[in-house]
C-alpha cells in the first residue's frame, strides 16, 4: 500500500475502532453543513472594530504603535504623487521608487519609477487589493502586476489603499482568497522580531516602515 | 532518554543562572502580552470553545479533509506528497532537493522540520541549510536545538547573541543592542534568500477547500524563503488540517493573541501551487509533504484531544517546570505540557516516561491553551500507561508501594509522620531546609521549607478538641 493509503487506512480505523468509541461517519454534504454550523453567530468569537465605520475603525488600528506603521489620507488619485513625494522628503529619501506594476501607479509624476524591487531597495510602493478594519491589516495577491517581493525587500513600503476596498472583518476577507492567487499576503505593520529576549526591534527581514496611502476616490 | 538522563539535564538546567535568566525575560514579557491581549478580547472564552469544537470537527472528518486538500493542492499546480514518519517526510524533502539539484535551501522556522529531522538530512545530503528566522539563525550558529516553538532561542541571553554573530557576522553587530544584531542578520540573510534554489516551510494552517498552506511570521521570512527559490517545499503535519480560509480566520485570533500576545502576525500567508502565468514572481514548483509520524494513531487513543494544538507556545510560557528548565531538558522536539504529551507519542514512552511525571498539575497550562486541550487529563494518561506497563524504576515503585501501605493504616501512618518531622525539622533554619541527606534532588537547587511545628493531623485534632462540642 502507499503511504496515502496507510495513512487515510489508520486514520480511519482511528476513527471507527479508537478507544474512544466509534465517531459517527458523514457523508460530505453533512460534512458541508456542521462546518457551516461552526462559523455561526461570528460576532460572539470575535471583537468589536475599533469604530462603528470600518473606514474609521481602520485608521484607528493604524494609529496603534504597536503595528509600526504610519497613515496619510489622500483626497483621490490625483492628488497621490504629492503624498508620495511628500513621505520621501520626509525621510531623506531620493524621489526614486520601485513601483508593483499596477498601471494605476503610471501616474507618479515627478518619481523616476522602476522594476523589479532590488535586495537593497530604499522604497517601493504597490496598491493593496483590500484593507483589513479589524486588524489595520493590508492585503495583496499576487499577480504580474503585483510583484510579492516589492512588498518585502524594501526598507520602506509605501502602499496604497483605497477606502472602499476596506472590508470589516478577516471573514471578509475570507471569502475572496477563494480566487486562490500563488500568495495572498495579510501585511499588518512592519516587519519585526521578538527574538532576542523579547525586545521587539522593527525591519526584521522584511520593510522596518510601512506608510499607508489611504485613498478616499 | 533514561531515567536519569532527564534528571541529568534537568539537574543541569537547574543550576544554571545565565539560562534562568534568559528565560524569564521572554516568558515573563510573552505572559503580560498574552494577558493584555486577553484582556481586550471580551469573546477570547466564546472563541475558545469554537476554536476547541472547530478542531474536533476536522479530527473527526480527517480522512475526508485530507482528501478534499490534496484534490484542490493538485489542481493549484502542487504536488502532494504523504510520510507514513519522520524517515519517509525526511528523504521526500531531500529527494526534491535533490532532483532540484539544489545547492543552497532556505529554511523558514517549523517544528515539524525539526520534528522529522529536517535540519540534519539536508547537512547529511550535502545541501547548504540556511535558516533564516532569526532565533532559528542563532541557534544554527550555536549548533543547537530550539528550546520554544514560538522562540527557538529563548534559552541565550542578548549577550550570548552578540558573541555568536560576532563570531560569525562581518562586520559584527554592536554588542548589547537587538536592534544592531538584528540589522546584521538581515543583511547577512538577504543574500541567502535572493541566491537559495529552494525554500521550506511548514505551516499553521492547511486550508482544505482551497488548497492552501497558510503561516504566519512576523519577520517576513516565510515569505523570502519561498518566493525567490525555484522551488517551494511545505511540511505539515496532517492534523493542521481546517476545512475553510473561514476557520483559519477563527483559529488565527487564537492562536496569535495566546503566542505573542498580538491580534494577527505581521505576516500571514496562503501560498497555493506555483507562479501563474504571467506572475511577477514565484517558484516553479510546490511541493507539500503530509507527515502522520503518529498523528493518525492519536486518532484512535485517548491523546486525540491533542490533535487540536495549534503550536501557540502559551502551555509552556505558563508553566512552573519549563520556566524553571526550560526546554531542551525535555529533550524531545516539542517542550512544555505539550511536548510532554506528545513526545511519548513520538519517540516512545520507555525513551520519555519522566516528562509526565515532571508536572505540578497546577493546571495553569490547560487554562490558558486556547483550544482547551485537557493536558492534565492527557499527563495523566500518560502517567496511568507508564505504571501499567511497569515502566516506573525500582525505588519508586516500592517507595509508592510502601506509602500506599502505610496510608491504609492510619496508626502506621500517624507513627510514621510523628518520627520523620522532628529529624526534617533538625535540618531546617530560618524556616527552610538547604540540605538534607536523601534529599539532595530537591535540596541541590531549592530549599524545602521546614515543617511547622506540629503536624496538620495533631493539629486538627486539637482543634477539634478546643472547638464547640
Ligand atoms: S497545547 Fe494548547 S497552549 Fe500548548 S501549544 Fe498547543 S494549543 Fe498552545
Amino acid at each position: 500500500m502507499s503511504a496515502r493509503d496507510d495513512i487515510l487506512a489508520a486514520v480511519q480505523k482511528g476513527l471507527t475502532q479508537g478507544q474512544g468509541g466509534a465517531v459517527q461517519r458523514r457523508n460530505p454534504d453533512a460534512i458541508r453543513a456542521e462546518a457551516a454550523q461552526l462559523l455561526a453567530n461570528l460576532d460572539e468569537i470575535r471583537p468589536d472594530l475599533a469604530a462603528g465605520d470600518p473606514v474609521d475603525a481602520f485608521v484607528a488600528k493604524c494609529a496603534n504603535p504597536a503595528l509600526g506603521v504610519t497613515l496619510d489620507r489622500v483626497a483621490n488619485w490625483q492628488a497621490l504623487p504629492r503624498a508620495v513625494i511628500a513621505y520621501l522628503d520626509q525621510h531623506d529619501l531620493p524621489h526614486r521608487l520601485s513601483v508593483s506594476g499596477d498601471p494605476r501607479l503610471d501616474a507618479l509624476t515627478g518619481i523616476e519609477a522602476h522594476q523589479p524591487c532590488a535586495p537593497d531597495e530604499a522604497a517601493a510602493i504597490s496598491v493593496a487589493d483590500w484593507g483589513v478594519a479589524e486588524t489595520g491589516s493590508v492585503v495583496i495577491h499576487s499577480a504580474p502586476d503585483q510583484p510579492i517581493l516589492n512588498a518585502m525587500l524594501p526598507r520602506h513600503w509605501l502602499v496604497v489603499v483605497e477606502e472602499k476596498k476596506i472590508l470589516p472583518f478577516l471573514d471578509d476577507y475570507a471569502t475572496y482568497a477563494a480566487s486562490r492567487p500563488r500568495n495572498a499576503v495579510l501585511i499588518t505593520g512592519s516587519s519585526g522580531t521578538t527574538d532576542i529576549e523579547g525586545f521587539f526591534v522593527r525591519g526584521a527581514h522584511g520593510p522596518g516602515f510601512v506608510h499607508v496611502l489611504l485613498v478616499a476616490g | 532518554m533514561g531515567a536519569s538522563a532527564f534528571t541529568q539535564r534537568a539537574h543541569d538546567a537547574l543550576a544554571d543562572p545565565n539560562l534562568k535568566t534568559a528565560i524569564d525575560r521572554t516568558t515573563g514579557t510573552a505572559e503580560t502580552k498574552r494577558a493584555a491581549a486577553v484582556g481586550a478580547f471580551p469573546e477570547f472564552q466564546a472563541a475558545r470553545a469554537r476554536g476547541a469544537a472547530i478542531k474536533d470537527h476536522v479530527i473527526a472528518n480527517l480522512d475526508h479533509y485530507l482528501v478534499e486538500f490534496e484534490r484542490n493542492a493538485q489542481a493549484a499546480g502542487a504536488h502532494v506528497h504523504w510520510a507514513r514518519d519522520k524517515a519517509e517526510a525526511a528523504e521526500i524533502v531531500t529527494r526534491i532537493c535533490k532532483d532540484a539539484d539544489a545547492k543552497l535551501v532556505t529554511r523558514a522556522k517549523s517544528m515539524l522540520g525539526e520534528e522529522i529531522g529536517l535540519p540534519h538530512a539536508l547537512d547529511d545530503a550535502g545541501i547548504e541549510r540556511v535558516e533564516t528566522d532569526l532565533a532559528e539563525h542563532i541557534i544554527q550558529l550555536a549548533h543547537e536545538r530550539p528550546s520554544h516553538i514560538i522562540w527557538p532561542a529563548m534559552h541565550r541571553t542578548r549577550e550570548d547573541v552578540a558573541t555568536l554573530f560576532f563570531k560569525d557576522h562581518h562586520p559584527p553587530p554592536d554588542a548589547d543592542d537587538p536592534a544592531s544584531m538584528v540589522a546584521s542578520a538581515r543583511r547577512i540573510l538577504r543574500e541567502k534568500f535572493m541566491s537559495a534554489d529552494v525554500g521550506i516551510s511548514g505551516a499553521n494552517f492547511l486550508i482544505a477547500d482551497t488548497g492552501a498552506t497558510c503561516t504566519v511570521t512576523n519577520e517576513g521570512n516565510a515569505e523570502l524563503s519561498t518566493t525567490p527559490p525555484r522551488v517551494h517545499i511545505v511540511t505539515a503535519g496532517i492534523e493542521k488540517l481546517v476545512p475553510s480560509t473561514d476557520h483559519a480566520m477563527a483559529l488565527l485570533r487564537l492562536l496569535v493573541r495566546s503566542a505573542t500576545g498580538g491580534e494577527v502576525t505581521q505576516y500571514t500567508t496562503f501560498h497555493s501551487g506555483p507562479k501563474r502565468p504571467g506572475d511577477a514572481d514565484g517558484p516553479e514548483e510546490m511541493h507539500i509533504v503530509l507527515v502522520d509520524n503518529g498523528r493518525s494513531r492519536m486518532v484512535g487513543d485517548e491523546f486525540r484531544q491533542m490533535l487540536r494544538c495549534i503550536r501557540c507556545g502559551a502551555c509552556m510560557n505558563h508553566c512552573v517546570v519549563y520556566r524553571q528548565i526550560g526546554g531542551h531538558a525535555y529533550g524531545g522536539t516539542y517542550p512544555g505540557p505539550m511536548g510532554a504529551v506528545l513526545t511519548p507519542v513520538l519517540d516512545g514512552l520507555a525513551q520519555s516516561r519522566d516528562l509526565p511525571h515532571a508536572c505540578t498539575m497546577n493546571g495553569r497550562c490547560e487554562e490558558v491553551c486556547p483550544v482547551q486541550i485537557p493536558l492534565k487529563t492527557l499527563l495523566k494518561a500518560w502517567r496511568v500507561r507508564s505504571w501499567d506497563s511497569q515502566q516506573e524504576v525500582g525505588p519508586l515503585r516500592m517507595g509508592l508501594g510502601l506509602w500506599g501501605f502505610a496510608a491504609r493504616r492510619p496508626r502506621l501512618y500517624h507513627f510514621g509522620t510523628r518520627l520523620a518531622l522532628p529529624v526534617m525539622r533538625l535540618f531546617g533554619k530560618g524556616g527552610w531546609i538547604r540540605r538534607m541527606p536523601f534529599a539532595g534532588g530537591w535540596t541541590d537547587t531549592r530549599d524545602l521549607p521546614k515543617p511547622a511545628a506540629r503536624s496538620f493531623m495533631s493539629q486538627h485534632a486539637n482543634h477539634g478538641n478546643e472547638g464547640p462540642k
